[in-house]
């Protein structure tokens, strides 16, 4: 499998918070999801790697060869999408268009209207067009969007695409995102970050979690599907089954917990419920394992 | 999305098994490349790969370099002698579950006609 993306002793460190250091890789020809409570260090891991702010220390190399993420070249290639504060307020859909097109090549600004439409918010041609102050969250996410896939590029790098759209359009977001990679054909990979993974699961193929600048766990979801499980009994062996898990909670009728696959035939004695996670019962089970390890 | 007792990877390979048996797929053709398949069932890149995956391990497909994956001659007697084994095995569970609840001979195959006709 190759990476589209490989990092080494990647560090940022602020007075208050230090990410890192990560070592890590994101698989080229996939979606990769980023997966975190907030204040884990996503964004801050998302603007590093997008050169928006420099790291402390460590490499990234991009595209199998790359070091400088400062090229043209490489920022070219890179479609970035911030959490929010993407465009200036005063501006129009029209202003974007134009400064889009000055900033990258590979910018379609007919495709960029036509995306506005799909995603249901004004566009260059739309009567009396309202400027990004007056738009709600969601549509500024949704003008952003657009831009960035209205770009020609090898790899998108979507800091919480998710959060701020109702879950119709989240659900679009997904569709283009498969359709972006069944385009690449294997070329072109996504990493994309969320706090709620499960309007997204259908949309993730490989998961990295983070807690507190550290990664916790990362693996193809389908791997990690295999390596965890749910387990679920009865309140009386509550107690027997604590050690075994990773996180549990437990009340009157029932107790629920992540374990280790590995430790299956434990819980079979016990008669608890086994099940196969999903991402996003994998999400909360590792997290607050993480949480209360740390 | 919710729990089901089969994986949806096991569901897809499962159908495509059943096309594959059935002549729906024939030997030589490709199977839908492993994104526009997922695109297409809203599921993501790795469920359909790992599908793909376990048809192979099968045997009933085999993966080309750049080119996806082909659908394998079948041997439709070692196919059936595999379907034989499965069963068995199943059968052999549904005895044991039915001695554990005391379901008699009768009553069991009694249900297995009724279930047969479902």
């Amino acid at each position: 499998m190759e990476n589209i993306l490989t990092a080494k002793g990647l560090t940022k460190a602020y007075p208050k918070f230090t990410l890192g250091e990560l070592d890590f890789e994101i698989p080229k020809g996939f979606s990769t999801a980023l997966i975190g409570a907030n204040g884990a260090g996503k964004t801050t891991l998302i603007d590093v790697l997008c050169g928006v702010i420099h790291k402390t220390a460590g490499d990234v190399t991009y595209f199998g060869t790359e070091k400088d993420i400062d090229r043209e070249e490489v920022r070219e290639q890179i479609g970035y999408c911030a959490s929010q504060g993407f465009f200036p307020a005063a501006w129009k859909p029209k202003d974007i268009a134009i400064s889009m097109e000055l900033a990258y090549k590979g910018f379609d600004r007919e495709l960029f209207n036509k995306l506005c439409e799909e995603m249901e918010v004004d566009n260059e041609f739309s009567r009396k067009p309202v400027n990004m102050l007056k738009q709600s969250d969601g549509n500024r996410m949704r003008l952003a969007l657009a831009a960035v896939f209205a770009r020609k590029t090898d790899m998108l790098i979507l800091d919480e695409p998710g959060s701020s759209l109702d879950p119709l359009m989240r659900d679009r977001l997904c569709d283009r995102l498969r359709d972006y990679l069944d385009e690449g054909n294997g070329e072109k990979s996504i990493l994309f970050s969320t706090h709620n993974i499960a309007d997204m699961e259908n949309a993730a193929d490989y998961a990295i979690f983070m807690d507190k600048g550290k990664m916790i766990e990362r693996g193809f979801v389908e791997d990690l599907k295999d390596k965890y499980i749910i387990v679920r009994g009865e309140p009386a062996d509550y107690d027997k089954a604590k050690a075994l898990m990773l996180s549990h909670n437990v009340n009157r009728t029932t107790f629920e917990g992540l374990a280790l696959a590995e430790n299956a035939r434990a819980f079979e004695e016990l008669s608890a419920v086994r099940e196969r996670p999903t991402l996003q019962q994998l999400s909360v089970g590792l997290l607050k394992h993480a949480e209360e390890n740390r | 999305m919710q729990n089901s007792d089969v994986p949806i990877y096991k569901q897809i390979a499962a159908q495509f098994k059943e096309d594959i048996m059935n002549g729906k797929i024939a030997e030589g053709e490709y199977l839908p490349s492993i994104r526009g398949l997922a695109r297409d069932l809203k599921i993501s890149v790795i469920t359909t790969m790992k599908a793909y995956e376990q048809l192979a391990e099968e045997g009933l497909v085999s993966a080309v370099q750049g080119k996806g994956y082909i659908v394998n001659p079948q041997d439709r007697e070692m196919v059936r002698e595999q379907h034989l084994r499965l069963l068995e095995g199943h059968l052999q569970n549904a005895i044991e579950s039915a001695k554990l609840a005391g379901v008699s001979r009768e009553e069991l195959i009694n249900m297995i006609n009724v279930l047969y006709d479902v």
